[in-house]
């Protein structure tokens, strides 16, 4: 059976070489940044082959989420996982960091 | 634990999708590096990614795992690593023989000069000749040889390519203006978590008594990756 990141050998478009290009922005460099220390020898607490076991998690939704949005949910799920985090903790963090952005999104 | 729907996404995506954009404008992230550059006023992803990732990533520092410094020092360090490290590679092996003989043989050795180490994966360099044409995909995420070429460009990660190199790999490089001739073999290579692949395009013709630095102008990213050649001699200015 084919997961859903199984593309290989499948129809497709074409390659447009220059289309979705873009320098990496900042946020963008911090996810980066943070599964690099993660995977590197002193951490030594993801693989490249936890981190798409968890990508390959989201099922149908891999397809709808952004490169770096997919390896942020794979190193959420994974440190989770691993013990680094509670579930409570987890939640309690973003609800609380939900409230600080959230706040200067939509006015107080 | 999703991060939910929403009704647009940005166009830097694994996938094809649509490419409206959502603006928000929530400013957690410092506005300065620590060498008192300023950061790039750059588009933020939708609200609940910035909510995940300040999440996870707060979660990391005060579980001691990471430091913020941690995390400059790794932008610095991904940032440090381009395409012009392989076009020295490249240079270097066009040029020097006995180089070339160990970076086919054992790459991770011969890179050693060069301040990269592969660990945990490995690199092997696949050489383009007169009768093989290499290219490289990953097919199954973006596996690519990040300590020589820096992050893969946008179309390596995207389904496309990843879909097509394997299936009709010639039709993909007539994409990127390459023909490879009919009688000259073309290999695809995919690559995974612990092997990664490095082109090492044919030498083009007329640049007989060139330095390696002169050399290395011609060596392309995409040459590297195989989906085109390398320049030629007379594509660049002296």
């Amino acid at each position: 059976m084919r997961g859903p990141q199984d593309y290989g050998g499948l129809p497709a478009g074409p390659v447009d070489p220059e289309k979705h290009e873009h320098d990496p922005t900042h946020w963008e460099k911090t996810v980066d940044a943070m599964m690099m220390l993660l995977f590197d020898q002193r951490r030594r607490l993801a693989r490249v082959d936890e981190s798409r076991r968890m990508q390959e998690a989201l099922g149908e939704d891999y397809h709808k989420y952004p490169y770096y949005e997919r390896w942020l949910q794979a190193i959420s799920w994974l440190m989770l996982e691993k013990g680094v985090y509670t579930q409570e903790e987890f939640e309690t963090k973003q609800a609380e960091v939900r409230t600080r952005l959230g706040a200067g999104e939509d006015g107080p | 634990m999703n991060i939910g729907s929403r009704q647009s996404r940005r166009a830097e995506s694994g996938d094809d999708m649509n490419e409206t954009h959502e603006h928000s404008h929530v400013h957690e992230h410092p506005t300065h590096t620590h060498d008192g550059k300023p950061i790039q006023e750059d588009e933020l992803p939708p609200l609940e990614a910035q909510i995940l990732e300040t999440s996870v990533r707060e979660l990391l520092i005060e579980k001691g795992v990471i430091t913020p410094d941690d995390i400059r020092r790794a932008i610095d360090e991904r940032e440090s690593r381009t395409p012009a490290l392989g076009a020295k590679i490249v240079a270097r092996a066009w040029d020097d023989a006995e180089f070339k003989g160990l970076l086919m043989s054992d790459a991770d050795e011969a890179l050693k000069d060069f301040g990269i180490n592969m660990s945990p994966m490995e690199l092997c360099v696949v050489e383009n000749t007169e009768d093989v044409h290499n290219m490289v995909v990953c097919t199954l995420c973006s596996c690519y040889p990040r300590p020589v070429l820096g992050i893969p460009p946008a179309w390596y990660k995207r389904r496309d390519y990843r879909s097509r190199a394997v299936r009709e790999p010639r039709a993909v490089l007539q994409e990127f203006g390459t023909v490879v001739p009919d009688q000259k073999q073309v290999r695809v290579h995919d690559s995974n978590a612990d092997l990664r692949y490095l082109v090492l395009p044919q030498r083009p013709a007329g640049t007989e008594g060139w330095d390696q630095k002169k050399l290395a102008r011609l060596v392309t990213r995409d040459s590297m990756i195989g989906v085109c050649d390398a320049l030629a001699a007379t594509e660049i200015a002296d």
